[in-house]
């Protein structure tokens, strides 16, 4: 079996070393380090709780091993906004109430983020074809696929890409 | 899209600032963060990893169980079997005052001794330094297996000779209802339809599997912070172990979604059991797998409707059956039933009316409270057969209904008197005007419109006698404290004691802080189910909040001299109504006020009416404070040639009686419709043989992003409710009719009907098979 | 938790095919989006692995004429990108679109797709539709199997111990053709295949000059209808032929009861989506 090895990911722009071997995945080495940020739900890649951008794009890190984020970089949701620096979906989701019993929203905000950054003007379907990794069973998604639509809107208006 | 009516006829409510309006949450900021912390996400400093072994099988006697290896793991602190169990081996479904005659056994062992009754069921716990080693223990736990002959249906589990589960006969719970003469209205019938309606076994599939981490404190208090829908759990933990009640803490964080599945005990007092035995905190995350396994899901129901009606749609009889598989434990089967009963009839007035309820114990899933909790099943069965008989006599099925609502005064299922408003018919009626025309069916599409209606409960039965506190008060320097028990499972259960605080005290309601979830310092409200968190914990916070009111403003009357009425309280200020002007900031007033040592704080009690039961032969009696009606509707597409079923439209119309947060409320809708839409098409557990096949969220499927229809909540205000402000509870009730309303529009849009849940492709695609084959046979 | 195993970093595709020569018990491991859950649930047994993490030679899409070749560890997500796939392969567009949820779409890859050798594979129905072929490298050197030949058997496939799948090609399809998909599954978004149809009709001068019908879900392996498309070869295609070509892509059908569905609803769909699919594929190109 594989030695456990150090390897350096940089989390939220912060590098974080840790010890792991080869079986353990992103999502247990990252909680273990204390990004209790990123949810775990189903361990399989079936529910997206515990989805994070992995040089930027969206990925389950259930189903990442940590190894092979080593030397890359690690976005949670407290990387794409902080309060008093919120990202304009934070800000979003809070207004249209697209966040209900909470647990699915970490991972629903990194997806739709990256979304956003690839189609800043996403149909309807887009979004509902883009999210369909995240699962939620409090909302109805309705209020989710607004925010994403608001936050595409005020993205616009601030004429940045997100 | 969404639309708010105000009823003309309602008390002229205060001017609501704050309640009634589109509010962001409180909760929201934190969870938008990722700074909201559950259950799971607390560490502790020597904190150990528990595992649980869960039965592999339904139904097999235990020979032996032998930990030997396993104990000897380095890094293993503890492994736990029954046979370690000294105090005593046994929980109970902890519900204060039981219905019917006796004490319903609800006894259910911790872990399994000699023998497992269900797939799932505990045998041994595992406490280790890590995940990984606790679960290396469990690999070396070597169980000693003997299948046994089981019984896997209600209907077989109730023939003589079938092996028993519980008690003597397998019968968990009976109930009966024996009202007018229901000869004589089957006798004036024109029609009698009979019909038989089956559901299935529904997870709950919270985001949040069960959580939590216990530990023993420096006081000796046994301490717990769970993912749970009830901080009274302590109690039952407490007696489970043979401790006192005052040395158990039970703390609930934010909890990840509950919807029922988190309302009995789950893990809780496993957790408990290790961390008194290793004298270390013990946290258990339950796998998804496991967590299938760990609550109940919703009961499956057998409903048979026979409805005597006249030519003119006037219901005149009707006789109902109904059946709960409970497995291989009682919990809450009895609850569930008592629930179904009362919501056999929808939302309709029965005189002639005859129910035999019976939940039947067998060795599949023990099934437990699920939104609805039996009022679903109930209800979607009668709307379907509302529909048929509308087919039978040549009816629209509105104008049916409408000859047979409820109205206020008159008697319901069990003979109580609805006092609330019932705008069953104004939200039928906009429900199904907002879906718009019926497209015409195309090439491989059919569509379908239809449209179901309900009466759900809000608030606990009454005979348990339920109540809720809260303590409500102002800090020196004019902020406001909520201190209430309530557990916060997604609702914004505790955002609502703000907003209904703030508004009452004159705080916005962001600036007020509620210490919410945690049995030792905050007063008991109850538990977040029933949709009574609002309605109770709401009214025990208004009560309070009222009563901290009156006294500032008596002080406040001396020092503008004018009397109370004349003052308000809005903005962090207290002005005189009339001249603005003359105003003081809530702090300075607080600190006038208690210079002159006026309480400016209280502690409330709320109690909902208590009834003292049912009669056992007619069923006759109030069970429930109150009820909410409503309606849904639904436009669905049908593919002919796979059966697939699109939903396009789903839309909620309901009579809340006031929003406190009309976003809140419109979320509930929107998840509702949701969540009814996975039962209509797509959510079964498959148990063969009692041993559940579909454990996973990738083949227990759940409706995705893909699957949403468009989704449109209207919302009605009639302020009849007895909950703050003329509110009522809506949780349950808006989810009540969302499948009725799906499965109606589908028998619309092939023209069959199909009586079992859920209505899968190919279910759909063997009743248009079947039509196809009835017409060519003409 | 997923069980311990040895995994090995090679940096170039050269150290990872000395890896797979040198021992016969260790296995590819790319997105990991099967393996890993495979893993977790002790289903999958190998405990003995080579990361292709690192071989980004293998990522991409090229493009020589009419000849596009995917790299094996081009993923789902960069099929959705790339510009032209909607016309270079339409079928294997559309099942992009319904494979998994997006952040597997990220990371699952087109070689694991293919290796992965499960009838509910979602690329293969499309591939086979488009004459795909595989090529398989090794230590000793490089071939090329026709995707049609390449399932022997249920999760088999004629990939040896000591091959990688390094990438996939096809020709372009005709002008005057149309090439589509359907995917049956219990729920819309994020599912398991229950009957998979994929076609490809070309036609010259009114007449359906290639057909191809993949059927996925509905037996063994994904495989290509063969006497279905003999029914449609050289015709002009009218209602009696299709529905005739869909009943005989139904009978070369060997699917199973399962969870999902039972055998019999995945023959009648299997028939009615063919007949579905050829009727809207020969309107598009008649």
């Amino acid at each position: 079996m594989s030695e456990p090895k150090t390897i350096t990911v940089t989390v939220n722009d912060k590098i974080v070393e840790m010890v792991v071997p080869a079986h353990r995945t992103l999502l247990e080495a990252l909680r273990h380090e204390g990004f209790v940020e990123i949810k775990c739900g189903c361990e399989k890649g079936d529910c997206g709780a515990c989805a994070v951008l992995l040089d930027g794009e969206p990925v389950d890190s259930c189903l990442t091993l940590a190894w092979h984020a080593e030397g890359r970089e690690v976005t949670t949701i407290k990387g794409i906004g902080q309060p008093g620096n919120a990202d304009p979906l934070q800000k979003t989701f809070i207004e249209t109430g697209a966040s209900q019993c909470g647990y699915c929203t970490p991972g629903m905000i990194v997806a739709a983020k990256s979304l956003l950054k690839k189609n800043p003007n996403p149909s309807l379907n887009d979004i509902k074809r883009g999210l369909s990794g995240n699962l939620c069973r409090c909302t109805g998604y309705t209020r989710i696929f607004e925010a994403v639509q608001l936050a595409a809107e005020e993205l616009h208006a601030e004429g940045e890409s997100a | 899209m969404n639309q708010t009516d105000v009823s003309q006829g309602s008390i002229a409510n205060v001017n609501l600032r704050q309640v009634g309006k589109n509010k962001p949450r409180n909760d929201a900021p934190a969870k938008v963060h990722g700074k909201a912390v559950y259950a799971g996400d607390y560490y502790m400093e020597g904190m150990l990893f528990a595992k649980v072994l869960h039965s592999d099988r339904a139904c097999a006697n235990i020979h032996s169980v032998d930990v030997s290896a396993a104990k000897a793991l380095p890094g293993v602190h503890s492994v736990l079997t029954a046979a370690d169990l000294t105090a005593s081996n046994a929980v109970m479904t902890d519900l204060p005052g039981q219905t019917g005659g006796g004490t319903k056994d609800t006894k259910q062992p911790i872990l399994a001794a000699d023998k497992v009754r269900f797939h799932g069921q505990p045998i041994a716990l595992v406490a280790a330094e890590t995940y990984e080693l606790a679960e290396l223990a469990l690999d070396l736990i070597i169980v000693d297996y003997e299948d046994t002959e089981g019984i896997y249906d209600p209907f077989d589990a109730q023939k003589p000779g079938a092996p028993i589960v519980y008690g003597k006969d397998n019968i968990v719970a009976a109930y009966k209802i024996r009202k007018g003469d229901i000869e004589k209205g089957f006798a004036d019938a024109d029609y009698i339809l009979e019909n038989t309606f089956s559901s299935q076994y529904q997870e709950q599939a919270f985001l949040e599997p069960e959580a939590a981490v216990a530990w023993v404190d420096e006081h000796d208090i046994l301490n717990i912070r769970s993912s749970t829908q009830v901080i009274e759990h302590f109690r039952a933990v407490a007696d489970a172990l043979g401790i006192p009640h005052n040395r158990v803490h039970l703390m609930a964080p934010y909890v990840g979604g509950g919807f029922g599945g988190k309302e009995v005990m789950t893990i809780e007092v496993w957790l408990a059991l290790l961390a008194m035995d290793t004298k270390r905190p013990v946290k258990l995350i339950q796998t998804r797998e496991n967590s299938f396994l760990s609550h109940g899901p919703r009961h499956p129901f057998t409903i048979t409707h026979k409805t005597g009606v006249t030519k003119d749609g006037k219901i005149t009889a009707m006789k109902i059956d109904l059946t709960s598989d409970a497995g291989a434990y009682a919990k809450l089967s009895p609850y569930i039933l008592l629930y179904s009963v009362v919501g056999s009839t929808g939302p309709y007035r029965v005189d002639n009316l005859w129910v035999d309820a019976t939940s039947a114990a067998t060795n599949n899933l023990p099934a437990c409270a699920f939104r609805g909790f039996g009022t679903m099943q109930a209800n979607t069965a009668c709307e379907a057969q509302m529909e048929e008989i509308a087919k039978l006599i040549g009816m629209d099925s509105l104008q049916l209904r409408r000859r047979n609502f409820i109205q206020p005064g008159d008697p319901n299922t069990t003979g109580q008197i609805i006092r609330s408003s019932v705008w069953s018919d104004q939200c039928a009626t906009k429900a199904l005007a907002a879906l718009g025309q019926r497209p015409d069916n195309a090439d491989h599409l059919a569509y379908g419109h239809g449209v179901a209606c309900y009466q759900q409960s809000y608030g606990r039965i009454r005979w348990m006698k339920d109540s809720s506190e809260s303590w409500v008060g102002l800090e020196m320097d004019g902020t406001l404290i909520v201190r209430c028990a309530v557990t916060d499972i997604g609702a914004g259960q505790m955002s609502a004691l703000a907003q209904i605080a703030g508004e009452i005290l004159g705080v916005p309601m962001d600036e007020v802080t509620v210490y919410f979830g945690d049995g030792h310092v905050n007063p008991l409200a109850g538990t977040s189910t029933a949709s009574r968190a609002l309605y109770m914990s709401g009214k025990a916070t208004e009560l309070a909040a009222r009563t901290v009111r009156e006294n500032l403003l008596e002080c406040m009357a001396n020092h503008f001299q004018v009397s109370p009425g004349e003052l308000e309280l809005a903005d962090s200020k207290v002005f005189v109504l009339d001249n603005p002007e003359r105003y003081m900031s809530t702090k300075d007033m607080v600190k006038a006020c208690a210079a002159e040592g006026v309480h400016r704080h209280n502690l409330a009690i709320f109690k909902a009416p208590p009834s003292e039961g049912l009669d056992p032969e007619t069923g006759q009696g109030d069970v429930f404070p109150d009820f909410t009606y409503g309606a849904h509707a639904a436009q669905v597409s049908v593919d002919t040639d796979t059966g697939e079923v699109t939903v396009i439209k789903s839309v909620g119309a309901h009579d809340v009686g006031q929003a406190i947060n009309l976003r809140a409320v419109e979320g509930q809708i929107e998840g509702s419709a949701l969540m009814g839409q996975g039962f209509a098409l797509s959510e079964e557990l498959i148990l063969e043989k009692g041993v559940l096949k579909n454990g996973s969220l990738s083949e227990y499927l759940i409706p995705t992003s893909e699957d949403v229809p468009e989704i449109q909540s209207i919302v009605l205000e009639s302020r009849s409710g007895l909950g703050p402000f003329g509110s009522k509870g809506i949780g349950e009730p808006v989810f009540a009719p969302v499948a009725a309303s799906i499965v109606n529009a589908v028998a619309d849009a092939i023209g069959a009907r199909i009586y079992d849940l859920p209505l899968t492709p190919e279910k759909v695609l063997a009743a248009i098979n079947e039509k196809d084959k009835l017409q060519r046979g003409r | 938790m997923l069980p311990p195993f040895a995994l090995s970093q090679p940096q170039s595709l050269g150290d990872a095919l000395q890896a797979l020569a040198n021992d016969d018990e260790i296995q590819a491991f790319s997105g990991g989006t099967n393996l890993i859950p495979d893993l977790r649930s002790k289903r999958e047994t190998c405990r003995n692995f080579i990361s292709l993490q690192a071989l980004d030679e293998l990522r991409y899409i090229q493009r020589q004429g009419t000849r596009i070749t995917l790299g094996a560890r081009a993923t789902i997500t960069d099929i959705l990108q790339d510009h032209d796939m909607p016309s270079d392969a339409p079928a294997l567009y559309a099942a992009a679109g319904k494979f998994a949820g997006t952040m597997v779409r990220n990371v699952a890859t087109i070689g694991g797709n293919v290796c992965c050798g499960s009838p509910a594979a979602d690329t293969v129905p499309a591939l086979l539709t488009l004459d795909a072929e595989v090529s398989l490298s090794s230590a000793s050197g490089e071939r090329s199997v026709a995707l049609c030949d390449f399932y022997t058997g249920y999760k088999q496939s004629a990939k040896r111990a000591d091959e990688l799948l390094t990438s996939m090609s096809w020709t372009v399809p005709a002008e005057n053709s149309a090439n589509l998909f359907y995917k049956l599954a219990r729920r819309k978004g994020d599912a398991i295949t229950v009957t998979g149809v994929a076609v490809m009709i070309a036609a010259q001068d009114g007449r359906c000059t290639t057909a191809r019908i993949a059927l996925g879900s509905v037996g063994p392996t994904v495989f290509r209808a063969i006497n279905a498309e003999e029914i449609l070869t050289g015709k002009a295609l009218d209602k009696d032929i299709i529905e005739q070509a869909a009943r005989a892509a139904a009978d070369q059908c060997s699917p199973i009861d399962d969870i999902r569905a039972s055998a019999g609803y995945r023959l009648q769909t299997a028939f009615s989506l063919s007949r579905r699919l050829l009727t809207q594929a020969w309107q598009q190109v008649a």
